[in-house]
C-alpha cells in the first residue's frame, strides 16, 4: 500500500530511475525455483537464540518470523525502517517503559499448530533467562540485550506486553534483529540443534548437518503470495576458489558471503554477466589492547600502537580499497550512530603518517623504549585468511616506529576463549555489529565486565553515560551522548578501530530482489522477496 | 602360514590400541574443549551450565577413565554423541563413510590401473622417447600435490567448460553414472601422485627382474614378450610395489581432506578437520580409529598378500 503512494508523488523521471535501478520491483515478480547458496560456514544449530554468527541468521532465517523486522527493501537499518511482522503493531507506553504488541491471528507453525502470545513470552522469558521461564537456553549470547525487561505479560492470545525497569527505546531494534526470532512454546528447545519449525516463508526439507540445509515454499505463510521461490537451498562450500568455481558454472546463483572485492572481481573476470554488490556491512576490523597487562595499561603506548597504524595504507593494503573509516560506531551515511566526517579525520592513525609515526616514536620513548630497548610482544590473530591479512600488515607498520611484533595465528575454535580470558598482549579482532544500535555495540564490547569486552576496558563514566544513553528517549540528544561516548573511547584507545570493512555479493542476473542492507549482515535472512527470472 | 597371520593380527591389534592412546592423548593435549568453545564464544558463560554441561559429556571424569570408557564403547561398537550436533556420533559419520571410502578406492584403482602399466612399459621401454615421456609425467605427479591439482583441474573446467562436479553428493544408489561421474576427477587427482610413486617402483623393480636368469632363460626358450613381461617378470616384480600399495592407501586417506574440500565432498575426512576444531571429542576419536582400523587391515591384506606372492614366505619365521 505504501509504495505506490510514494511512488505517486515523485516526479516520472525519478520513477523511471527508480524502475531501472530495482529490476528486482520493475518486473513482475514469477514464482517457482529453488536459489542455491552458500552460507558463510556450516551452521552449529538453526537455533538464533543460542549462536552468535551469521551463518546461522543466514541459515535459519527462512524458517522464523520476528515481532518485528527491518524493512528489507531499506539500505540502512533504523529505528524507522522497523515493519511489523508477526505483530501487526505495536505502542510504546510510559514514556518507553511497556511496549505492546498486538499480534497476528493468521499465523500457523509450520507443523500446523497456532501462533499465538503464550509462543513470544516463551521466546523472550527463554532469553533474557528470567527465573520461572519455562525452558533455559543451553548458551545465551544475548541475555545483555534483553536485561532491562522486567516482566512479560501476555494478557490474551494476540497481545504482549513487555514491561521494563527503565525506558529503553533501542528495545524494539533488538526485536527486529535476525537474532529475535519467536519459536513455539510447543517444540523441544533441544530440536533445533538440528531441526527447524517456525512461521516463517519457508518450511525446512532437510538438514544434513555441515553439508547443506534445504528449505521448501511454506504454502500456508501468512503474507499472501509470498515466498516466490519453491525453496532455498544452502550448500555448505569450504574452499574459496571452489565457491567462485561454483557460481561461475551457475551451480550457485548467489555467493559471496565472506567474501573480500579481489574474490568477488575474480568471480566476475571469469563469468562477466555476474553481478557484483559492494555494500558496507557493520564488522569492523579492531585492535584489543590488554589493558590488564602491563606496559599495555600505559595510555601512552595505547596510542603510539593506535598512531603507528597509517590507516590509509590499512585502506589499500588489507583492505584492497573496501572499507570505510569510523569510530566505535558505523560511520554515515551507511550508518546511524557514528562519529561526523570531520571527527573521523581527526582520529589516530588518520592523518600524516610520518608525523603520526614520529608521534608514535616520541611516546615509546617516554615510556623508555627505544632502538636500544624495543617494545615486544606477540601480536595474536584468529587463524583465518581475512585475520592474518591485516594481522599481517600490522608486524610491518608496528616495525616502522621500532615495535618488534611477533605475529600468533590462533586456532579459530579457541580463539574467543583466549581473548575472553585476556590471555593475549595485543590482538587483531573482527566484530560485527548485530544492529547498528549503541546498546547492542557498546554494552557488549566496552562496558565493565562484559564477557565480550576482549580488551579488559573499563571506566565508571563510561558506563554512565552507556546507561544515560539508553534511557535517552529524545534521538538527537541520544546521538550527542553516543558521540561523546565514541570520543572518549577513540582517545583512550579502547579498542582502535582500523576501519569498518566491506561486503560483497555476486549474484547472477536472474536472481531478483536480493537485498543487502549497509548496516548489518544479520537482519536480511527471510528472503521471501526473492525471485528467479528464468 | 597360521603362525604368520595369528603374528599379523596380534601385531595390527597393538597398533590400533597404540594409536587410540595417541589419539586419546593428542586431543587432550590441543588448547581448550568444547565447553570452552561453546560457551565463551557465546561471551556468555554460566559457570554452573558449564560443569553440568562437562558432566554430561563425560569430560569431568579423569583422563584415564574417559579413555577406558572410549575404548569399551568402541569395541563395542557405541561411538557415543557427537557433541557439537548432539546426535548419536554414528548417525553423522555413517553417511560420511561411504564418499569417503569411495574416493579413496576409486583413486586407489587409479593409482594401480595408472602406476603398474606405465612402470612395466617404461622398464620395458627403457631409453625410448615413451621412457622419457612416462618418466616426465611421473615426476610431475610426484611434485604436484593433490589439492593444488584438484584446484586447477576445478579452474580449467570453469574456464574452458563452465562446468565443474556437483557441489552436492549424488549418491551411486541414486545415480550411478553421476555418482562415478562426481568421483572421476577428485579420484583421479588423488591417484594420480599414487600413481606415479607406483610406476617408479614397477619401474626400477621390474629393471631389476628382467636381468634375472630365469627371464633371459624364458626370452631364450622363445616365450612371447607378453608372457614374460607380465606372468613371469611382473609377478616377481609386485612384492615391493604391492608393499607400496599399503602404504599409499594410508597416504591416500590423509590426501582426502583437502580433496574432499576442494572438490565439496562431504566425507569423512572434510569433516574430521571441523570435528578437531570444535574439540568434538567423539567424532575426532572415533572417526580417527575408525581410519585406522582401515589402513591397519588395508596393511593386514597386503601382509597376507605376500604368503600368495612369495610361497617362501608361508614357511618362514616372517
Amino acid at each position: 500500500m505504501t509504495r505506490p503512494r510514494s511512488l505517486r508523488s515523485l516526479p516520472f523521471g525519478a520513477v523511471l530511475v527508480l524502475l531501472l535501478v530495482a529490476p528486482g520491483w520493475a518486473q513482475t515478480p514469477k514464482y517457482g525455483g529453488v536459489l542455491v547458496t552458500h552460507p558463510l560456514s556450516a551452521a552449529p544449530s538453526l537455533s538464533p537464540h543460542e549462536e552468535s554468527t551469521v551463518a546461522v541468521t543466514q541459515q535459519a532465517g527462512p524458517c522464523f518470523n520476528n515481532l518485528v523486522y527491518y524493512d528489507p527493501a531499506k539500505k540502512v537499518e533504523s529505528v524507522d525502517t522497523i515493519i511489523p511482522e508477526l505483530a501487526e503493531r505495536w505502542s510504546w507506553q510510559d514514556g518507553y517503559r511497556n511496549l505492546i504488541f498486538f499480534l497476528r491471528r493468521d499465523v500457523k507453525f509450520h507443523d500446523g499448530k497456532p501462533f499465538t502470545s503464550a509462543d513470544v513470552k516463551y521466546t523472550f522469558d527463554a532469553v533474557r533467562g528470567a527465573p520461572d521461564a519455562k525452558v533455559k537456553l543451553k548458551v545465551n549470547p544475548r541475555k545483555l540485550w534483553y536485561e532491562n525487561i522486567e516482566h512479560i505479560e501476555a494478557p490474551d492470545p494476540y497481545t504482549v506486553v513487555f514491561r521494563l525497569k527503565k525506558p529503553q527505546p533501542s528495545l524494539l531494534p533488538m526485536l527486529a534483529s535476525g537474532y529475535s526470532p519467536v519459536y513455539p512454546a510447543h517444540v523441544p528447545l533441544a530440536e533445533f540443534k538440528n531441526k527447524c519449525i517456525g512461521t516463517g516463508p519457508f518450511k525446512l526439507k532437510e538438514n544434513k548437518p555441515g553439508e547443506l540445509v534445504e528449505y521448501v515454499r511454506n504454502p500456508d505463510y501468512f503474507v499472501k503470495g509470498r515466498p516466490y521461490l519453491d525453496g532455498i537451498k544452502f550448500i555448505v562450500i569450504r574452499d574459496r576458489s571452489t565457491q567462485i568455481a561454483a557460481v561461475q558454472s551457475g551451480q550457485l546463483d548467489v555467493a559471496g558471503t565472506g567474501w573480500n572485492r579481489t574474490n568477488a572481481e575474480d568471480a566476475k573476470k571469469g563469468a562477466p554477466k555476474l553481478t557484483v554488490v559492494e555494500t558496507d556491512s557493520n564488522v569492523n576490523d579492531n585492535i584489543l589492547i590488554n589493558y590488564k597487562k602491563p606496559p599495555f595499561n600505559d595510555r601512552r603506548i595505547r596510542r603510539a600502537i593506535d598512531l603507528a597504524l597509517d590507516r590509509k595504507a590499512y585502506l589499500v593494503g588489507p583492505r584492497q580499497g573496501a572499507a570505510t573509516f569510523g569510530g566505535a560506531l558505523l560511520p554515515r551515511p551507511a550508518g546511524v550512530w557514528g562519529l561526523p566526517a570531520a571527527e573521523i579525520a581527526k582520529l589516530p592513525g588518520m592523518g600524516d603518517a610520518a608525523k603520526q609515526k614520529a608521534e608514535a616514536k616520541k611516546l615509546l620513548a617516554e615510556a623508555g623504549y627505544g632502538p636500544s630497548n624495543p617494545l615486544k610482544f606477540t601480536l595474536a590473530t584468529r587463524a583465518l585468511a581475512i585475520y592474518v591479512d591485516t594481522a599481517s600488515w600490522m608486524v610491518d607498520q608496528l616495525a616502522q616506529v621500532g615495535i618488534e611484533a611477533t605475529l600468533e595465528q590462533i586456532e579459530t575454535g579457541v580463539w574467543h576463549p583466549k581473548m575472553t580470558r585476556l590471555e593475549y598482549s595485543v590482538a587483531l579482532n573482527l566484530t560485527g555489529i548485530g544492529i547498528d544500535d549503541p546498546d547492542a555495540q557498546l554494552f557488549e564490547n566496552y562496558r565493565c565486565g562484559s564477557q565480550r569486552n576482549f580488551s579488559g576496558y573499563c571506566s565508571e563514566e563510561i558506563d554512565r553515560l552507556m546507561v544515560e544513553q539508553s534511557q535517552a528517549t529524545d534521538p538527537k540528544k541520544r546521538l550527542a551522548l553516543v558521540n561523546e561516548i565514541d570520543r572518549r573511547l577513540q582517545a583512550d584507545g579502547a579498542r582502535p578501530i582500523l576501519g569498518w570493512g566491506k561486503q560483497h555479493w555476486v549474484l547472477w542476473p536472474h536472481v531478483k530482489g536480493w537485498v543487502t542492507h549497509e548496516n548489518s549482515i544479520y537482519n536480511v535472512s527471510r528472503r521471501q522477496d526473492v525471485w528467479l527470472d528464468k | 602360514m597360521r603362525v604368520y597371520v595369528l603374528k599379523r593380527i596380534v601385531i595390527a591389534g597393538v597398533t590400533l590400541l597404540g594409536m587410540s592412546i595417541l589419539i586419546f592423548v593428542l586431543m587432550r593435549l590441543a588448547p581448550g574443549n568444547i565447553t570452552d568453545i561453546i560457551y565463551e564464544s557465546a561471551g556468555y558463560v554460566d559457570e554452573a551450565d558449564r560443569k553440568k554441561l562437562e558432566a554430561e559429556l563425560g569430560i569431568d571424569k579423569p583422563v584415564a577413565i574417559q579413555y577406558t570408557r572410549w575404548l569399551g564403547e568402541f569395541v563395542r561398537g557405541d561411538l557415543g554423541k557427537s557433541y557439537r550436533y548432539d546426535l548419536p556420533a554414528w548417525e553423522v559419520i555413517k553417511p560420511r563413510l561411504p564418499v569417503s571410502l569411495e574416493l579413496a578406492f576409486i583413486a586407489l584403482v587409479f593409482s594401480i590401473v595408472l602406476g603398474v602399466p606405465a612402470g612395466v612399459v617404461s622398464a620395458v621401454s627403457r631409453g625410448r622417447p615413451i621412457d622419457y615421456v612416462l618418466r616426465v609425467l611421473s615426476l610431475a605427479g610426484l611434485s604436484m600435490p593433490s589439492f593444488w591439482l584438484g584446484m586447477i583441474v576445478i579452474l580449467l573446467l570453469v574456464r574452458a567448460l563452465g562446468w565443474i562436479p556437483s557441489m552436492t553428493y549424488v549418491s551411486p544408489f541414486e545415480n550411478l553414472g553421476a555418482n562415478l561421474f562426481q568421483f572421476l576427477l577428485p579420484g583421479l587427482a588423488v591417484g594420480y601422485r599414487s600413481s606415479a610413486l607406483i610406476m617408479r617402483i614397477t619401474r626400477s623393480t621390474m629393471l631389476e627382474v628382467l636381468r634375472e636368469d630365469y627371464i633371459r632363460t624364458a626370452w631364450a626358450k622363445g616365450q612371447r614378450q607378453t608372457f614374460v613381461v607380465w606372468r613371469h617378470a611382473l609377478k616377481n616384480a609386485s612384492l615391493p610395489v604391492i608393499t607400496l600399495i599399503g602404504i599409499e592407501f594410508a597416504f591416500l586417506i590423509g590426501g582426502l581432506i583437502v580433496t574432499e574440500t576442494v572438490f565439496n565432498l562431504p566425507g569423512v575426512a572434510r569433516y574430521l578437520v571441523d570435528a578437531i576444531q570444535f574439540r568434538d571429542y567423539p567424532i575426532v576419536q572415533n572417526l580417527v580409529m575408525l581410519i585406522a582400523v582401515v589402513v591397519v587391515f588395508a596393511n593386514l591384506t597386503v601382509d597376507l598378500l605376500y604368503t600368495w606372492l612369495d610361497p617362501r614366505i608361508k614357511y618362514g619365521n616372517a
